[in-house]
């Protein structure tokens, strides 16, 4: 029974990881028709920032809070500075191209990033973390004698409230608002005077701040991490994106924590580091298959 | 042209080709020997995307996958059951031609980025699961991988170190035999009913196209053409690894092939070229100090360039190096002949 608990705590929280990254990719494909396969390189570049900031460059008399909020904040402005300027000197120039075109571009970005962050922080496992909130806020659940870190709730929380925080933008301010017109129609948005070019700019922004949120909240959860192994989030951050359809929030974060608990609770029987990978796969298909074709492709030829 | 004429001068042309490659690498070193047979090896890779991606406008981001399951099924044959090396070619490439059916299934349901998703997840699950894990050791020979130190060729022993121009002069051989029939397909029954289904999959099933069939058919053979490539890879290397069928050689195929052009069967070979020798003209040359800074050129830098040089390509050049290139040639002939004929053609 505490077992059960145990791995449903463990799943939840990389559920949470899950959700936050699929939340930017749907973010960023709605608006901009751009399926983002570079969206954990661009978390992984991110985090790798703030993760530099933290051990390298802090000075060892700041007291631990100061040294964090300096690693997030530089770790979320580097983030924000780099989803403007993918959008400003790449995607701005291939809006009228096929969405096929956008996401082969995107591959080239996750090439460039990946190696460049090999070649400056090489190919090494890490495993110093940066806990958000102290490691030593532990709660232990009740009835079951789980403890459970502080920092697997504030990830799990953040998820949810990203999720409803984002969908309540979308529908209740006017930026909101044009956001969403651009993703129905960009040509019929502009013609009623929606700046175009600002929202991609703002949704990319927002994208690549919402990954290197879920980068950083991975080192908080204290797994090893290397630069390969947090580009490759891709793929279940991309099943947790088609179980919402690529269009819904809410059910984007569900299918997060979903693929969590799918992934977390075979390796109660089986010790392996790849066979979470064919989990998210299956889901992938079960997802793509299931689901009418052709009313998906209406989604996806948008 | 005749059709007869046209397929002799493509024949001359390939001949002409396969005498003057296969020499090229004789006077050079043994690494650059080990390169030339890369070369081929991943323009085995890149063709199996223009086959797929070219011609029947099916995307796929596993092609590495496929060359791995021909490496590795060829180096079971050859370690475990002391085979000769053809019939471990020919396993490999069965066995990846099997993968690349069943790839080929939720093919028939989706395409575009679902597609690209899809074998995105199928080349990481083979990257991460089948080529690492235990319970698969019968395929992969565990960490270690197959060694395949020497083989037989026809009761011929051959040593990967000391054969390696021999390896090289038969795999460009295949390269330059498949080269050949890829160009023809391109005009025949099959390679119009591959081009019918690229242009519309709907038109296509209206004019008596089976999609089923013909989708199935491009999956299979373009992965056995990526298996033919990595089937030779344990005689080439010695080895097999998981490291170099990984997800990020997947990635680099479609980012080279789309970036030399992958309607293209040339810019397969330049992109060959250009994948397995520039990285090791970096590693080699590209180290000693720069007015008075030392620096040291890795393969990391080898691949941030692709990476660019792909965005670059996708923004001014949409049909790759070789492609926009020919098409400046044909233009450039094109206005020449005109001024020459005094004939002013009328659009």
């Amino acid at each position: 029974m505490s077992a059960l608990a145990a791995y449903t705590i463990i799943g939840l929280s990389l559920g949470g990881i899950f959700s936050l990254a699929a939340l930017g990719i749907v973010l960023i494909y709605r608006t901009t028709g751009v399926l983002n396969l570079a969206h954990g390189a661009m978390g992984m570049f991110s985090t790798f920032v703030a993760w530099q900031v933290f051990y390298g460059w802090s000075h060892p008399f700041w007291p631990a809070w100061l040294a964090t909020a300096i690693a997030l904040l530089a770790g979320l402005v580097f983030a924000a500075a780099l989803g403007l300027a993918l959008e400003f000197a790449v995607f701005r120039n291939v809006r009228t191209r096929e969405p096929v075109v956008k996401a082969v571009i995107t591959i080239g970005v996750l090439l460039a990033l990946q190696s460049a962050a090999s070649l400056i922080w090489k190919n090494n496992q890490y495993h110093l973390p940066i806990y958000v909130v102290p490691q030593t806020w532990v709660w232990v659940m009740p009835g079951a004698d789980v403890p459970v870190g502080a920092n697997s709730i504030l990830i799990i929380a953040v998820a949810v409230g990203l999720a409803f925080g984002l969908g309540a933008f979308l529908r209740y301010t006017s930026f909101g608002r044009a956001m969403r017109a651009v993703s129905d129609s960009p040509t019929s948005a502009s013609l009623w005077g929606v700046p175009v070019s600002k929202v991609s700019a703002v949704s990319w922004m927002l994208g690549s701040l919402v990954a290197a949120l879920a980068g950083i909240l991975i080192t908080a959860q204290g797994i090893n991490f290397d630069t390969t192994s947090l580009t490759l989030l891709i793929i279940d951050a991309l099943a947790a994106a088609l179980i919402g359809g690529l269009v819904s929030l809410p059910l984007t974060v569900l299918g997060g924590f979903v693929l969590g608990l799918l992934e977390t609770y075979p390796t109660i029987w089986i010790q392996s580091i790849g066979f979470p990978r064919l989990v998210a796969l299956l889901v992938i298909l079960a997802v793509l298959i299931v689901r009418n074709p052709r009313g998906f492709a209406a989604v996806a030829a948008k | 042209m005749t059709s007869t004429s046209k397929l002799m001068v493509r024949v001359a042309l390939t001949l002409v080709a396969f005498t003057v490659l296969a020499r090229i690498p004789a006077g050079f070193d043994v690494g650059f020997k080990f390169d030339a047979a890369l070369a081929v090896i991943w323009a085995f890779g890149l063709l199996s995307l223009v086959l797929l991606t070219g011609y029947v406008g099916q995307i796929s981001l596993c092609q590495a996958t496929f060359a791995g399951v021909g490496a590795y099924g060829a180096g079971m044959m050859v370690s475990s059951f002391h085979a000769d090396y053809l019939v471990a070619v020919v396993v490999g490439v069965a066995a990846a031609f099997a993968l690349g059916v069943v790839v080929g299934l939720p093919a028939l349901r989706l395409r575009g980025i679902t597609l690209a998703i899809v074998t995105l997840g199928i080349a990481l699950v083979f990257d991460r699961y089948v080529f690492q894990d235990h319970a698969f050791e019968w395929f992969t020979g565990g960490s270690g991988g197959w060694r395949v130190g020497e083989a037989n060729v026809f009761g011929l022993r051959m040593d990967s170190s000391a054969h390696l121009m021999a390896a090289y002069v038969v795999l460009l051989a295949l390269f330059c035999l498949v080269a050949l029939l890829m160009v023809n397909l391109h005009d025949s029954g099959a390679g119009r009913r591959f081009r019918a289904i690229r242009d519309s999959e709907l038109a296509a099933a209206t004019m008596g196209v089976d999609l089923t069939r013909y989708k199935l058919l491009a999956f299979g053979l373009s992965a056995a053409i990526a298996g033919l490539g990595g089937a030779f890879y344990p005689l080439v290397a010695g080895s097999v690894s998981p490291q170099p069928f990984w997800l990020f050689t997947s990635l680099q195929f479609a980012a080279i092939a789309v970036l030399m052009g992958v309607r293209y069967v040339p810019a397969a070979a330049l992109g060959g070229v250009f994948m397995a020798v520039v990285p090791d003209v970096l590693t080699r040359f590209g180290h000693g100090t720069f007015l008075g800074h030392q620096y040291d050129i890795s393969y990391d830098w080898f691949s941030i360039a692709v990476g660019v040089l792909l965005i670059i390509q996708l923004i001014v050049l949409p049909d790759g190096v070789w492609g926009d290139i020919r098409n400046r040639v044909h233009h450039a002939w094109a206005a020449a002949t005109a001024i020459g004929t005094r004939k002013v053609k009328v659009a």
